[in-house]
């Protein structure tokens, strides 16, 4: 009696599992379908639409690509106002620096890299587009003394990119709206009217970047959050983050010409910034030392800069 | 062996596989490009370039990598914020799941803000400088170089990361 009932298990179990398989053989076959852009039946389609849409609320929802084209146009806006600083060599030598601290960051892949570039210009800026699209100004690199004062600007620009600031300050009607749009719309290619609203949108959302970016400046809890990243990222990648202090030293009571302008007007003072920093910097327990070698380097690098 | 035993040892094999398939995890690659490289580190040599909507096997994992084996059968690691992981439908599917950002990220590849709206975009803002910002994309920094770039600066495990 026994046996046939072990028999009748064994071959329940049997089957139970060749379903599974079966199953999960055709759910993989149709996710990797899906996924690889390969044909897709229409209601496979609209279900992912429908479920995207509902889920798509916040910044956090923008994809890397959408990130990607929301960067290049804020780019675009920022390089129509100033003049790239046109030094192979120097630009070479931050990249370098920018992409030591980004491998070492929060959010070393994002869809195209990271890019630093030189901005011509003796006002003391620094910028960074969603996406990783950063910006420098010659004013603000003849203010650094060595490899650690430039790395930890690179690192809160850097922060400001992981962190998102950038997607942060589109308002939260205008990501509803497009979602909505983009929701509705199984293609890839949008219908004349469809683009015309979607464009309308995208108009706005780089309008509300580049006025936080250029004109009054993150909030400041942002920035401070990008301070706290640039020392988290200088220790991380063996830069010492004390290299941050000493940049806001050399703008602390800064009068001179231009100091109105850039960071001065988008950051929060250098003294309220200097007693946080102080604080994260403490509270390292093992600071990495600033190193000849790397000093040298800096040095012969900005002998270019004019 | 009894007719029994060797179907539970068919059964075993048949559950091995099964298991074998449901930890075999297709990754697809969400970011324009990125390199499958000898090692779990950026500054390691590439051995494969990969492109947006590729997809990988994952073999497996190690704090924020992933070793894979490309459709060519080469294998190395690329990094984790490279990828969306392949469960979309059961993912997207489940409206309560917080994960399916990444699968949707692969479902909206190419949607959304995209080249046609910078095109409509680029029609009505003539004066915008499109240009230096694909002077800027090509700014590229290689491997071997962010390695050698490291090392002379003692930098990370060449020196004094923490």
């Amino acid at each position: 009696m026994r046996r046939p009932k072990l028999r009748f298990i064994i071959v329940l179990s049997g089957l139970m599992i060749l379903a599974l398989l079966f199953m999960t053989c055709q759910t993989l076959k149709e996710n990797i379908g899906i996924l690889s852009g390969g044909k897709v039946s229409t209601s496979d389609v609209e279900a992912v639409e429908k479920t995207t849409e509902a889920v798509r609320k916040s910044f956090a929802e923008i994809t890397d690509e959408e990130e990607y084209y929301i960067g290049r146009a804020v780019s675009a806006m920022i390089l129509s106002q100033y003049p790239v600083y046109k030094s192979d060599a120097v630009t070479k030598y931050i990249n370098r620096v920018g992409y030591a601290v980004v491998i070492h960051s929060d959010r070393p892949e994002t869809y195209a890299g990271y890019h630093f570039l030189i901005l011509d210009t003796e006002e003391v800026n620094a910028l960074a587009a969603p996406g990783g699209f950063i910006f420098i100004t010659k004013g603000l690199l003849k203010r650094c003394q060595d490899e650690e004062m430039l790395s930890s600007i690179l690192a809160h620009e850097v922060g400001h990119v992981s962190a998102k600031h950038g997607l942060q300050s589109i308002k939260k009607s205008r990501l509803i709206d497009a979602f909505r749009i983009i929701g509705s719309e199984a293609t890839k290619r949008y219908a004349p009217e469809k683009l015309a609203q979607l464009t309308d949108i995208f108009e706005d959302t780089l309008g509300d970047i580049a006025e936080k970016l250029i004109e009054s400046g993150y909030d400041r809890k942002y920035e401070y959050e990008a301070d706290k990243l640039s020392v988290k990222t200088s220790v991380r990648t063996g830069y010492d983050a004390n290299g941050l202090l000493d940049f806001l030293g050399t703008m602390v009571d800064d009068t001179s010409t231009g100091s109105e302008k850039g960071w001065f007007k988008t950051h929060p003072t250098a003294k309220d910034r200097i007693g946080r920093v102080q604080k994260e910097i403490s509270a390292v327990s093992s600071m990495p030392a600033k190193n000849d070698a790397r000093t040298n380097r800096f040095q012969s690098a900005m002998k270019a800069l004019k | 062996m009894s007719k029994t035993s060797r179907f539970k040892l068919l059964l075993i094999g048949v559950a091995v596989v099964c298991v074998a398939l449901l930890l075999a995890e297709t990754l697809i690659i969400k970011v324009q490009t990125t390199y499958v490289r000898k090692e779990p580190k950026f500054y390691s040599s590439p051995v494969a370039t990969l492109n947006a909507g590729e997809s990988v096997t994952q073999i497996s994992s190690q704090a924020g990598w992933f070793k894979v084996r490309t459709s060519k059968g080469v294998e190395g690691w690329i990094h984790s914020q490279a990828v969306a992981t392949g469960k979309l439908k059961v993912a997207a599917m489940d409206k309560s799941l917080k994960t399916s950002a990444t699968a949707n990220e692969v479902a909206l590849a190419g949607k959304g803000f995209n080249r046609q709206v910078e095109a409509e975009y680029k029609s009505r803002n003539k004066d915008i400088n499109f240009g230096e910002v694909e002077r800027m994309l090509r700014i590229k920094v290689t491997p071997e170089e962010l390695r050698r770039f490291l090392m002379d600066g003692k930098l990370a495990e060449f020196g004094g990361a923490r």
